[in-house]
């Protein structure tokens, strides 16, 4: 009886696991699709001014980026000893920064599309990886991964792994080696932020 | 006389990095980071004003023909070390595709073998080596080309051997021929550099400590190369499949 109960439960606790899985990567592709076809279609290839197109590229990076997670990551360990001033400070200029940063690299897309190649799990709770290529005019394909969190069912893209390449985990390296060698840490690196993305 | 520079300069990379240690790794951070200042200034200065120039008085199409004309002069690189790596049909694509654009296509300025179906089959010596499970060895940044490793730069010293540039001028040692070799090399380097322009500039725009960001990017990207190792763990995949642990060190 023990042994039936067992596969029984087996059984169940792998087509619930299944079902819940496939669920999570087709919603998690599907919020991709939805970001990458809006980006190309109302910024990229619209017949708009370049003020319009930054005014919609930042309207769509606030909406589908999660910054405040992003942002917290790439301070590593110096987020616990930053003040909740410098916390407020630091999301915002890094929010500022990443969009002017990225506003003028968005068009490098023009005439790109993306071609979706399924999700791969993650090790962290409630993330996914949705895993794309942009065949280029020359060589091969770049790979584009993009990771996804679902916090209470809203999903928002946490990082974007380019050729392997981790956005976030590049300007952790660089943030938190920056901290490490300045005279005032964080206040500096707000200071520099804020330079930068004037 | 270009052999033997780059043959020095693998001895020399080898031999600084061979006997690092923990404790020697602050010694080749400063000395990277000076290398990399050098790099950046002579980037600034020099290099960058002239690819600037030559942007300025060549057009997309003549900047496409030339990546093309030098990414054909790759084909034999990637027809060898596809051989190295048991892919014998890569192997034959990379033959077919460099006999194809060396003729039809005009000394390889035009990539008709792509259009006949032929995809590019990319490897190095590079990959042959961490095929074969050659460790990487630490970052070191050299003079001139920049960030690698002790493998990736054996590796570019031994794929320039296969590029027919070199087996025309192999037997010969005179000026004429080192002037060629050096000028198609400046020539290579000046249009990926004008290629990269926009997007090396926001790199460095974006960026508040532009060594670090280049170093994290570059050994990242040569992650690529572990699944390579038929001992080593692929079930990532190799996405950087970390987990958003605030304490870690990357």
């Amino acid at each position: 009886m023990k042994k039936i109960f067992a596969v029984v439960f087996g059984v169940f606790m792998f087509y619930a696991m299944t079902s819940y899985a496939q669920l999570d990567s087709v919603k998690a592709e599907n919020f991709i699709k939805k970001v990458t076809t809006q980006g190309i279609e109302q910024i990229i290839n619209a017949n708009v001014s370049q003020e319009e197109k930054d005014k919609r590229f930042e309207k769509l990076f606030n909406e589908y980026l999660d910054l405040d997670f992003i942002g917290k990551f790439v301070l590593g360990r110096y987020w616990n000893t930053a003040t909740a001033t410098e916390r407020t400070e630091f999301i915002d200029v890094y929010r500022q920064m990443n969009i002017k940063t990225w506003s003028k690299r968005f068009d490098e897309f023009k005439g790109k599309k993306f071609i979706f190649n399924g999700t791969s799990a993650s090790n962290s709770k409630n993330q996914i990886f949705v895993n794309t290529t942009v065949p280029m005019k020359q060589g091969a394909p770049a790979k584009v991964v993009w990771r996804v969190k679902d916090t209470n069912g809203t999903l928002k893209v946490v990082d974007i792994i380019i050729e392997n390449v981790s956005l976030a985990i590049t300007a952790r390296n660089e943030y938190t080696a920056y901290i490490k060698k300045s005279k005032n840490g964080i206040a500096d690196l707000i200071e520099d932020l804020r330079q930068k993305s004037k | 006389m270009y052999k033997k520079c780059l043959l020095l300069m693998t001895v020399l990379t080898l031999a600084s990095c061979s006997s690092v240690n923990t404790q020697d790794t602050s010694a080749l951070e400063s000395y990277n980071k000076a290398m990399f200042e050098f790099n950046y200034q002579l980037d600034k200065n020099i290099i960058k004003p002239v690819a600037k120039g030559y942007k300025k008085v060549t057009n997309q199409f003549v900047r496409n023909r030339v990546s093309s004309f030098f990414n054909n002069l790759e084909e034999p690189q990637y027809m060898v070390n596809n051989l190295l790596q048991g892919e014998v049909k890569n192997s034959g694509v990379s033959i077919g595709r460099f006999v194809i654009n060396s003729t039809l296509g005009l000394l390889g300025t035009f990539d008709i073998a792509t259009s006949w179906g032929l995809e590019k089959k990319k490897n190095t010596f590079d990959a042959t080596m961490a095929k074969y499970c050659v460790p990487d060895g630490p970052f070191v940044v050299l003079p001139v080309v920049g960030p690698s490793t002790p493998r990736h730069l054996t590796g570019w010293v031994a794929d320039s051997y296969t590029s027919p540039l070199y087996w025309s001028l192999a037997n010969s040692d005179d000026e004429k021929s080192n002037v060629i070799v050096w000028s198609a090399t400046g020539l290579k380097y000046i249009n990926l550099r004008a290629e990269n322009m926009e997007l090396l500039d926001s790199l460095e725009q974006g960026s508040v400590d532009y060594y670090e960001a280049t170093k994290s990017a570059f050994l990242q990207n040569r992650k690529k190369f572990v699944s390579l190792c038929s001992q080593a763990d692929n079930s990532d995949d190799n996405i950087p499949n970390y987990d958003f642990d605030f304490e870690a060190d990357f």
